[in-house]
Protein backbone atom coordinates (compact mmCIF):
# COMPACT_ATOMS: atom_id res chain seq x y z
CA UNK A 1 0.00 0.00 0.00
CA UNK A 2 2.79 2.59 -0.48
CA UNK A 3 1.20 5.84 -1.76
CA UNK A 4 2.80 7.90 -4.59
CA UNK A 5 1.76 11.13 -4.04
CA UNK A 6 2.27 11.77 -7.56
CA UNK A 7 -0.59 10.34 -8.58
CA UNK A 8 -2.73 12.62 -6.12
CA UNK A 9 -0.76 15.42 -7.96
CA UNK A 10 -2.04 14.39 -11.63
CA UNK A 11 -5.56 13.96 -9.94
CA UNK A 12 -5.95 17.27 -8.30
CA UNK A 13 -3.82 19.74 -9.77
CA UNK A 14 -6.32 22.65 -11.26
CA UNK A 15 -6.79 26.09 -10.94
CA UNK A 16 -10.09 25.03 -9.90
CA UNK A 17 -8.12 24.23 -6.39
CA UNK A 18 -6.89 27.38 -6.00
CA UNK A 19 -8.99 29.30 -3.17
CA UNK A 20 -8.71 32.28 -1.42
CA UNK A 21 -10.10 33.38 1.71
CA UNK A 22 -9.45 36.99 2.31
CA UNK A 23 -9.41 38.73 5.85
CA UNK A 24 -10.05 42.62 5.83
CA UNK A 25 -9.87 42.98 9.50
CA UNK A 26 -7.95 45.68 11.23
CA UNK A 27 -6.26 44.34 14.58
CA UNK A 28 -8.01 46.72 17.65
CA UNK A 29 -5.98 49.73 18.54
CA UNK A 30 -4.91 49.34 21.92
CA UNK A 31 -4.32 52.99 23.13
CA UNK A 32 -0.87 53.38 24.68
CA UNK A 33 -0.48 56.79 24.64
CA UNK A 34 0.45 57.87 28.86
CA UNK A 35 -2.55 59.80 30.30
CA UNK A 36 -2.52 63.13 29.88
CA UNK A 37 -0.54 65.85 32.00
CA UNK A 38 -2.68 67.78 34.12
CA UNK A 39 -1.26 71.58 33.70
CA UNK A 40 -3.27 73.89 35.85
CA UNK A 41 -0.49 76.70 35.68
CA UNK A 42 -2.07 77.96 32.77
CA UNK A 43 -2.02 81.59 33.57
CA UNK A 44 1.37 81.49 33.79
CA UNK A 45 2.47 81.84 37.26
CA UNK A 46 2.67 79.22 40.39
CA UNK A 47 4.18 76.76 37.49
CA UNK A 48 6.54 75.81 40.29
CA UNK A 49 5.10 72.74 42.35
CA UNK A 50 6.90 74.25 45.65
CA UNK A 51 4.50 76.99 47.01
CA UNK A 52 5.86 80.67 47.43
CA UNK A 53 5.19 83.12 49.88
CA UNK A 54 5.85 85.74 47.61
CA UNK A 55 3.87 85.14 44.80
CA UNK A 56 0.91 84.54 46.80
CA UNK A 57 0.83 88.00 47.73
CA UNK A 58 0.34 89.31 44.14
CA UNK A 59 -2.57 91.37 43.56
CA UNK A 60 -5.31 89.16 41.75
CA UNK A 61 -5.11 90.74 38.29
CA UNK A 62 -4.49 86.94 36.34
CA UNK A 63 -7.91 85.32 35.84
CA UNK A 64 -8.85 82.60 38.29
CA UNK A 65 -9.79 79.48 36.81
CA UNK A 66 -13.69 77.95 37.66
CA UNK A 67 -13.69 76.81 41.16
CA UNK A 68 -13.48 73.34 41.56
CA UNK A 69 -15.73 73.68 44.59
CA UNK A 70 -16.09 70.09 45.02
CA UNK A 71 -13.07 69.10 45.11
CA UNK A 72 -12.36 71.26 47.95
CA UNK A 73 -12.89 69.05 50.55
CA UNK A 74 -10.99 66.18 49.16
CA UNK A 75 -8.56 67.46 47.37
CA UNK A 76 -7.30 69.98 50.18
CA UNK A 77 -6.52 67.08 52.41
CA UNK A 78 -4.12 66.02 49.45
CA UNK A 79 -2.71 68.94 48.96
CA UNK A 80 -2.04 70.61 51.71
CA UNK A 81 1.73 69.89 52.33
CA UNK A 82 2.37 73.18 53.98
CA UNK A 83 0.00 74.10 56.79
CA UNK A 84 0.79 77.69 56.79
CA UNK A 85 -1.19 79.33 55.24
CA UNK A 86 0.04 82.88 53.60
CA UNK A 87 -3.16 84.90 52.40
CA UNK A 88 -6.40 83.54 53.00
CA UNK A 89 -7.80 82.37 56.04
CA UNK A 90 -8.07 78.94 54.96
CA UNK A 91 -4.53 77.30 55.82
CA UNK A 92 -3.87 76.61 52.16
CA UNK A 93 -0.61 77.52 50.80
CA UNK A 94 -0.47 79.47 47.63
CA UNK A 95 0.77 77.20 44.56
CA UNK A 96 0.04 73.96 42.27
CA UNK A 97 -0.48 70.25 44.14
CA UNK A 98 -0.67 67.11 43.13
CA UNK A 99 -1.67 64.37 45.04
CA UNK A 100 -0.17 60.94 45.61
CA UNK A 101 -1.05 58.75 42.54
CA UNK A 102 -3.79 56.30 43.17
CA UNK A 103 -3.66 53.18 41.57
CA UNK A 104 -6.55 51.01 40.44
CA UNK A 105 -7.23 48.22 38.39
CA UNK A 106 -7.24 50.50 35.60
CA UNK A 107 -4.59 52.50 35.81
CA UNK A 108 -3.61 55.16 37.68
CA UNK A 109 -5.45 58.85 39.00
CA UNK A 110 -3.63 61.59 40.01
CA UNK A 111 -5.54 65.02 41.26
CA UNK A 112 -4.09 68.41 40.78
CA UNK A 113 -5.12 71.19 42.65
CA UNK A 114 -4.51 74.90 42.12
CA UNK A 115 -4.42 77.27 45.24
CA UNK A 116 -4.57 81.00 44.97
CA UNK A 117 -5.38 83.05 47.70
CA UNK A 118 -5.81 80.25 49.68
CA UNK A 119 -8.21 78.97 47.75
CA UNK A 120 -8.71 76.35 45.67
CA UNK A 121 -9.46 77.51 42.24
CA UNK A 122 -8.78 74.34 39.38
CA UNK A 123 -8.96 71.26 40.29
CA UNK A 124 -8.14 68.33 37.66
CA UNK A 125 -7.21 64.71 37.41
CA UNK A 126 -5.69 62.61 34.93
CA UNK A 127 -7.65 59.27 33.99
CA UNK A 128 -6.09 55.86 32.94
CA UNK A 129 -6.56 55.65 29.29
CA UNK A 130 -5.94 52.09 29.18
CA UNK A 131 -8.65 50.15 30.11
CA UNK A 132 -8.03 46.60 31.99
CA UNK A 133 -10.28 44.82 28.74
CA UNK A 134 -8.51 46.85 26.10
CA UNK A 135 -4.90 45.01 27.22
CA UNK A 136 -6.64 40.96 27.62
CA UNK A 137 -7.61 40.68 24.32
CA UNK A 138 -5.21 42.18 21.68
CA UNK A 139 -2.51 40.46 22.88
CA UNK A 140 -4.13 36.81 23.01
CA UNK A 141 -5.10 38.26 19.57
CA UNK A 142 -1.96 39.03 18.11
CA UNK A 143 -0.74 35.68 18.82
CA UNK A 144 -3.10 34.05 16.37
CA UNK A 145 -2.18 36.33 13.29
CA UNK A 146 -4.61 37.34 10.85
CA UNK A 147 -3.84 35.56 7.75
CA UNK A 148 -4.24 36.40 3.92
CA UNK A 149 -4.53 32.73 2.74
CA UNK A 150 -2.37 32.22 -0.61
CA UNK A 151 -3.34 30.20 -3.35
CA UNK A 152 -2.39 26.56 -2.39
CA UNK A 153 -1.57 23.93 -4.47
CA UNK A 154 -3.46 20.82 -4.91
CA UNK A 155 -0.82 18.86 -3.94
CA UNK A 156 -1.86 17.22 -0.73
CA UNK A 157 -1.76 14.12 0.90
CA UNK A 158 -4.40 14.30 3.30
CA UNK A 159 -7.50 16.77 3.43
CA UNK A 160 -8.58 17.81 7.00
CA UNK A 161 -12.21 19.31 7.39
CA UNK A 162 -15.34 19.35 9.89
CA UNK A 163 -16.64 15.52 10.08
CA UNK A 164 -17.77 14.52 6.99
CA UNK A 165 -20.60 11.80 6.35
CA UNK A 166 -20.13 8.93 4.01
CA UNK A 167 -22.49 11.04 1.38
CA UNK A 168 -19.98 14.04 1.53
CA UNK A 169 -17.11 12.03 1.48
CA UNK A 170 -17.71 10.14 -1.83
CA UNK A 171 -17.41 14.52 -3.49
CA UNK A 172 -14.63 14.98 -1.42
CA UNK A 173 -11.27 15.99 -1.75
CA UNK A 174 -10.28 13.52 0.46
CA UNK A 175 -11.69 10.57 -1.98
CA UNK A 176 -9.97 11.72 -4.79
CA UNK A 177 -6.61 11.27 -2.93
CA UNK A 178 -7.60 7.82 -2.32
CA UNK A 179 -8.83 6.89 -5.52
CA UNK A 180 -5.99 8.00 -7.48
CA UNK A 181 -3.43 6.12 -4.76
CA UNK A 182 -5.64 2.59 -4.76
CA UNK B 1 -20.47 5.60 13.03
CA UNK B 2 -20.59 6.20 9.32
CA UNK B 3 -16.69 7.31 9.08
CA UNK B 4 -14.85 6.69 6.40
CA UNK B 5 -10.98 6.26 7.17
CA UNK B 6 -8.19 6.59 5.20
CA UNK B 7 -5.30 5.09 5.96
CA UNK B 8 -1.72 5.66 4.34
CA UNK B 9 1.50 3.73 5.39
CA UNK B 10 4.59 4.68 3.72
CA UNK B 11 6.98 2.32 5.08
CA UNK B 12 9.22 0.32 3.63
CA UNK B 13 7.47 -2.93 4.41
CA UNK B 14 6.99 -6.03 2.74
CA UNK B 15 3.14 -5.04 1.85
CA UNK B 16 1.52 -8.34 3.98
CA UNK B 17 2.86 -7.01 6.83
CA UNK B 18 1.25 -3.33 5.58
CA UNK B 19 -1.86 -5.40 5.09
CA UNK B 20 -1.99 -6.50 8.85
CA UNK B 21 -1.53 -3.40 10.14
CA UNK B 22 -4.53 -1.79 8.36
CA UNK B 23 -6.61 -4.98 9.41
CA UNK B 24 -5.63 -4.70 13.18
CA UNK B 25 -6.66 -0.36 12.62
CA UNK B 26 -9.95 -1.51 11.13
CA UNK B 27 -10.11 -3.99 13.98
CA UNK B 28 -9.39 -1.33 16.58
CA UNK B 29 -11.71 1.00 15.18
CA UNK B 30 -14.68 -1.70 15.19
CA UNK B 31 -13.93 -2.24 18.77
CA UNK B 32 -14.26 1.31 19.43
CA UNK B 33 -17.32 1.15 17.48
CA UNK B 34 -18.72 -1.59 19.35
CA UNK B 35 -17.56 0.17 22.89
CA UNK B 36 -18.77 3.62 22.61
CA UNK B 37 -21.21 4.23 19.69
CA UNK B 38 -24.40 5.74 20.91
CA UNK B 39 -25.86 4.04 18.12
CA UNK B 40 -26.13 0.39 19.48
CA UNK B 41 -28.09 -0.38 22.38
CA UNK B 42 -25.92 -2.83 23.40
CA UNK B 43 -22.40 -0.61 23.88
CA UNK B 44 -20.50 0.21 26.95
CA UNK B 45 -21.33 3.31 26.73
CA UNK B 46 -25.31 2.75 26.18
CA UNK B 47 -25.25 0.22 29.25
CA UNK B 48 -23.28 2.94 31.44
CA UNK B 49 -26.15 5.46 30.31
CA UNK B 50 -28.89 3.23 31.43
CA UNK B 51 -26.80 2.42 34.85
CA UNK B 52 -27.17 -1.28 34.15
CA UNK B 53 -22.85 -1.21 34.89
CA UNK B 54 -21.52 0.54 37.34
CA UNK B 55 -18.10 2.58 36.74
CA UNK B 56 -16.16 0.23 38.79
CA UNK B 57 -17.20 -2.15 36.38
CA UNK B 58 -16.75 -0.17 33.21
CA UNK B 59 -13.68 -1.04 31.04
CA UNK B 60 -10.26 0.60 30.99
CA UNK B 61 -11.11 2.24 28.17
CA UNK B 62 -14.18 3.79 29.16
CA UNK B 63 -13.03 5.07 32.35
CA UNK B 64 -10.07 6.55 30.59
CA UNK B 65 -12.50 8.55 28.24
CA UNK B 66 -14.81 9.61 31.32
CA UNK B 67 -11.66 10.79 33.40
CA UNK B 68 -10.62 12.41 29.51
CA UNK B 69 -14.10 14.09 29.32
CA UNK B 70 -13.89 15.76 32.67
CA UNK B 71 -10.71 17.23 32.27
CA UNK B 72 -11.70 18.99 29.04
CA UNK B 73 -14.82 20.45 30.47
CA UNK B 74 -12.57 21.74 32.98
CA UNK B 75 -9.77 22.99 30.84
CA UNK B 76 -12.52 24.31 28.21
CA UNK B 77 -14.51 26.24 30.95
CA UNK B 78 -17.37 23.72 29.99
CA UNK B 79 -17.49 24.15 26.77
CA UNK B 80 -16.33 20.81 25.51
CA UNK B 81 -19.27 18.92 27.56
CA UNK B 82 -20.15 15.09 27.31
CA UNK B 83 -23.40 15.62 28.84
CA UNK B 84 -24.28 18.73 26.58
CA UNK B 85 -26.57 17.00 25.09
CA UNK B 86 -28.70 15.13 27.77
CA UNK B 87 -27.39 11.76 28.33
CA UNK B 88 -23.81 10.82 28.27
CA UNK B 89 -21.76 10.98 24.77
CA UNK B 90 -18.42 11.29 24.99
CA UNK B 91 -17.97 10.84 20.96
CA UNK B 92 -16.56 14.09 20.73
CA UNK B 93 -13.62 12.71 22.36
CA UNK B 94 -13.70 9.02 21.21
CA UNK B 95 -13.61 10.23 17.60
CA UNK B 96 -9.89 11.83 18.06
CA UNK B 97 -8.81 9.30 20.29
CA UNK B 98 -9.82 6.31 18.45
CA UNK B 99 -7.14 7.44 15.88
CA UNK B 100 -5.17 8.43 18.19
CA UNK B 101 -4.87 4.79 19.63
CA UNK B 102 -4.72 3.21 15.98
CA UNK B 103 -1.61 5.82 14.98
CA UNK B 104 -0.05 4.45 18.50
CA UNK B 105 -0.41 0.83 17.81
CA UNK B 106 0.40 0.98 14.18
CA UNK B 107 3.71 2.61 15.45
CA UNK B 108 4.17 -0.05 18.08
CA UNK B 109 3.96 -2.74 15.39
CA UNK B 110 6.37 -0.92 13.11
CA UNK B 111 4.98 1.45 11.19
CA UNK B 112 7.17 4.87 11.70
CA UNK B 113 5.68 6.56 8.85
CA UNK B 114 1.94 6.91 8.64
CA UNK B 115 -1.39 9.02 8.14
CA UNK B 116 -3.87 7.92 9.61
CA UNK B 117 -7.73 10.40 8.61
CA UNK B 118 -11.04 9.05 10.16
CA UNK B 119 -13.58 11.71 9.02
CA UNK B 120 -11.09 14.86 8.65
CA UNK B 121 -9.53 13.90 11.69
CA UNK B 122 -5.50 13.13 11.00
CA UNK B 123 -2.90 11.99 12.38
CA UNK B 124 0.25 11.94 11.05
CA UNK B 125 3.46 10.20 11.86
CA UNK B 126 7.15 10.59 10.20
CA UNK B 127 7.47 11.40 6.61
CA UNK B 128 5.07 10.82 3.18
CA UNK B 129 6.05 8.70 0.83
CA UNK B 130 7.78 11.46 -1.25
CA UNK B 131 10.18 11.42 1.57
CA UNK B 132 9.09 14.80 2.91
CA UNK B 133 6.31 15.60 6.14
CA UNK B 134 2.85 14.69 5.15
CA UNK B 135 1.04 17.60 3.21
CA UNK B 136 -2.79 18.16 4.52
CA UNK B 137 -4.94 20.66 3.79
CA UNK B 138 -7.53 21.76 5.54
CA UNK B 139 -11.02 22.20 3.44
CA UNK B 140 -12.06 25.85 2.48
CA UNK B 141 -14.82 26.34 4.72
CA UNK B 142 -17.33 27.45 2.01
CA UNK B 143 -15.89 24.78 -1.14
CA UNK B 144 -16.12 21.37 -0.66
CA UNK B 145 -13.72 20.94 -3.70
CA UNK B 146 -10.97 23.78 -2.43
CA UNK B 147 -8.45 24.03 0.54
CA UNK B 148 -7.62 27.24 3.29
CA UNK B 149 -4.18 25.92 3.94
CA UNK B 150 -2.13 23.66 3.24
CA UNK B 151 -0.06 22.01 6.23
CA UNK B 152 3.31 20.06 6.54
CA UNK B 153 3.22 18.32 9.47
CA UNK B 154 5.60 14.93 10.27
CA UNK B 155 4.52 13.55 14.16
CA UNK B 156 1.29 15.78 14.90
CA UNK B 157 -2.49 15.65 14.57
CA UNK B 158 -5.00 17.46 12.49
CA UNK B 159 -8.68 17.99 13.80
CA UNK B 160 -10.63 20.49 12.58
CA UNK B 161 -14.39 21.15 13.44
CA UNK B 162 -17.09 23.22 11.37
CA UNK B 163 -20.47 24.09 10.95
CA UNK B 164 -20.40 23.22 6.83
CA UNK B 165 -20.86 19.43 6.91
CA UNK B 166 -23.43 18.44 9.68
CA UNK B 167 -24.84 22.33 10.04
CA UNK B 168 -25.78 23.27 13.53
CA UNK B 169 -24.11 20.01 15.23
CA UNK B 170 -22.17 22.14 17.92
CA UNK B 171 -24.41 24.16 20.71
CA UNK B 172 -22.83 26.82 22.68
CA UNK B 173 -22.99 25.80 26.19
CA UNK B 174 -23.83 29.05 27.58
CA UNK B 175 -26.39 30.41 25.01
CA UNK B 176 -28.30 26.67 24.48
CA UNK B 177 -28.06 27.66 20.86
CA UNK B 178 -26.53 26.23 18.32
CA UNK B 179 -22.82 27.53 18.08
CA UNK B 180 -22.51 31.24 16.11
CA UNK B 181 -19.40 33.08 14.88
CA UNK B 182 -16.69 30.76 13.84
CA UNK B 183 -17.07 28.53 10.60
CA UNK B 184 -14.59 26.47 11.15
CA UNK B 185 -11.71 25.67 13.79
CA UNK B 186 -8.46 23.31 12.85
CA UNK B 187 -6.22 22.60 15.70
CA UNK B 188 -2.66 20.72 15.08
CA UNK B 189 -0.66 19.41 18.06
CA UNK B 190 0.81 16.04 19.61
CA UNK B 191 -2.52 14.57 20.58
CA UNK B 192 -5.48 14.06 18.48
CA UNK B 193 -8.41 13.90 20.94
CA UNK B 194 -6.87 16.61 22.54
CA UNK B 195 -6.93 18.47 18.90
CA UNK B 196 -10.40 17.48 18.07
CA UNK B 197 -11.62 18.50 21.42
CA UNK B 198 -10.42 21.99 21.41
CA UNK B 199 -11.66 22.64 18.10
CA UNK B 200 -15.11 21.24 18.78
CA UNK B 201 -14.97 23.75 22.11
CA UNK B 202 -13.04 26.96 20.29
CA UNK B 203 -16.21 26.53 17.57
CA UNK B 204 -19.21 26.44 20.56
CA UNK B 205 -17.23 29.54 22.03
CA UNK B 206 -17.78 31.55 18.88
CA UNK B 207 -15.40 34.41 18.25
CA UNK B 208 -14.31 34.48 21.88
CA UNK B 209 -12.82 31.11 21.01
CA UNK B 210 -10.15 32.79 18.63
CA UNK B 211 -8.34 34.33 22.58
CA UNK B 212 -8.96 30.97 23.69
CA UNK B 213 -7.04 29.31 21.19
CA UNK B 214 -4.35 31.52 21.19
CA UNK B 215 -3.57 30.32 24.71
CA UNK B 216 -3.21 26.79 23.55
CA UNK B 217 0.00 27.67 21.18
CA UNK B 218 2.04 27.85 24.55
CA UNK B 219 1.39 24.17 25.22
CA UNK B 220 1.96 23.08 21.38
CA UNK B 221 -1.46 23.43 19.54
CA UNK B 222 -1.12 25.65 16.92
CA UNK B 223 -4.67 26.43 15.32
CA UNK B 224 -6.53 27.94 12.14
CA UNK B 225 -9.92 29.55 12.38
CA UNK B 226 -11.90 31.00 9.50
CA UNK B 227 -14.92 32.88 11.33
CA UNK B 228 -18.35 33.31 9.76
CA UNK B 229 -18.44 36.17 7.99
CA UNK B 230 -14.78 34.89 6.15
CA UNK B 231 -12.03 36.32 8.23
CA UNK B 232 -8.95 34.02 8.82
CA UNK B 233 -6.40 33.67 11.74
CA UNK B 234 -4.25 31.78 12.62
CA UNK B 235 -1.04 30.93 14.60
CA UNK B 236 2.50 32.01 14.37
CA UNK B 237 3.26 28.71 14.49
CA UNK B 238 1.14 27.16 12.42
CA UNK B 239 3.12 24.44 10.34
CA UNK B 240 1.87 25.81 7.02
CA UNK B 241 3.61 24.53 3.92
CA UNK B 242 3.65 27.51 1.94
Amino acid sequence: MRRSTAAAVGTLTGAALIIGVRLSVSAPVVPSAAPPVVDLANSGQDADPTPSGTASKKPTTKPTTKPAEDADDDAADEGNDDASGEAGGSGLTDGIFKGAAAKNVYGSIQVSIKVENGKITAADATYPVTGDSATINPPAISTLNEATVKAQSADVDAVSGATFTSESYVKSLQAAIDQANA
Amino acid sequence: MGTVVSIDLADALPPPALRTMVDDVCAWLHEVDRRFSTYRDDSEVCRFRRREIALAECSTDMRHVLDACADLWRDTDGYFDAYATGPLDPSGYVKGWSVEVASARLAAAGSVHHCVNAGGDIRARGLSGSGAPWRVGIRHPWEADKLSWVLAVSDQAVATSGTYERGDHVFNPRTGKPAQGLRSVTVVGPDLALADAYATAALAMGEPGIAWLAKLAADGYDSAVVTDDRRAFSSAGLPAAV
